[in-house]
């Protein structure tokens, strides 16, 4: 099965992505049109690439979709202004809570 | 231990029977639930080596290729860049398979991406600048690193709600329903013993009385 790639993002991450191959581009410009896109895609495509910023705003939603079925997959990028610094790692996060114990890496 | 048992049950022979039955599928789930956790634990950590640094990998080539497309953009206008994007042709071919970890669906990410030539991307050169070419070289190479990331980060995600409703079900048969279960089976038994010794007693008893009877009527 083949299966489509989808960019949502700021206009400049999007025509990046572009540039690299990726031909299904979405330029958000803020929040809501994000979201609503967000749903929208997910129905169709199977692997979303968004940015770590918007991926913050819609965390709730995110993590519920990538918890409950194998796709679509939505991975979170940082975008040009580099990446978000988090207090906590999300994935170190996870791993605290399923392993019961911090893990130095 | 709190002494927990199952409410209203009657201490009858059957009903031990029954339960008895219900601890020893208990005890087989359990271990069977241990092992499952287990594997899944192992499978984790496995997977938590390939994803190691290569977050941190993603970040540094994206950042080197938007630092190109800005460069881009710089000398050849906003607009420009964009045109040339939007003629760019597909290069990502992307197969989503999917296997199972003890019975947690992940994805497999089957993609390939050729390295292509500047002819094959598509997009005119007479108004282009080399820098587009970098920064199309480097998107490129970073697409495929952010697929291949976001399959293992899928699957640590999947994995790990799993083992957590694992350990939780595991964790609940150990300390609640296999305790519960042998208390009952316990009380049942002193029950059941109880009973014997008190019907033993009474037959002692009439035993007894009759005898005393014969006694006094013969």
């Amino acid at each position: 099965m083949s299966s489509k790639i989808a960019v949502m993002a700021d206009q400049d991450t999007v025509t990046g992505f572009m540039l690299g191959g990726v031909k299904d581009g979405f330029p958000v410009d803020n929040m809501e049109e994000a979201g609503e896109k967000l749903k929208q895609l997910a129905k169709e495509y199977s692997i979303i690439i968004t940015t770590e910023k918007i991926g913050d705003n819609f965390r709730e939603t995110i993590d519920k979709m990538s918890s409950e079925s194998a796709l679509p997959m939505i991975i979170e990028i940082p975008d040009k202004e580099g990446s978000v610094e988090r207090e906590s790692d999300p994935i170190r996060e996870l791993i605290k809570r399923v392993i019961g114990v911090e893990m130095v890496e | 231990m709190a002494q927990e048992m199952i409410e209203g049950i009657n201490p009858t022979r059957m009903e031990l029977l029954k339960l008895k039955e219900r601890e020893k599928l208990a005890v087989k789930g359990h271990s069977l639930l241990k092992e499952k956790r287990n594997a899944l634990i192992m499978e984790f950590f496995n997977i938590l080596e390939k994803v190691k640094g290569s977050r941190e990998n993603v970040a540094k080539n994206l950042e080197e290729a938007y630092h190109d497309l800005t460069t881009a953009q710089v000398s050849m206008g906003d607009l420009a860049v964009k045109k040339a994007a939007m003629s760019v042709t597909e290069s990502v071919d992307v197969d989503i398979d999917s296997r199972s970890i003890m019975g947690v669906v992940v994805p497999v990410v089957d993609s390939e991406t050729q390295e292509r030539t500047i002819v094959e991307r598509g997009y005119g050169f007479m108004d282009t600048s080399v820098k587009v070419d970098e920064a199309a070289k480097k998107f490129e190479k970073s697409i495929q690193l952010i697929i291949e990331l976001g399959e293992t980060e899928k699957t640590i995600m999947l994995l790990a709600s799993e083992i957590e409703s694992t350990k939780r079900r595991v964790n609940a048969l150990e300390h609640i329903i296999i305790p519960r279960l042998q208390n009952t089976v316990k009380y049942i038994e002193m029950r059941l013993e109880e009973m014997e010794r008190e019907s033993f007693v009474r037959l002692k008893m009439v035993k007894k009385s009759m005898e005393s009877e014969e006694a006094v009527n013969g």
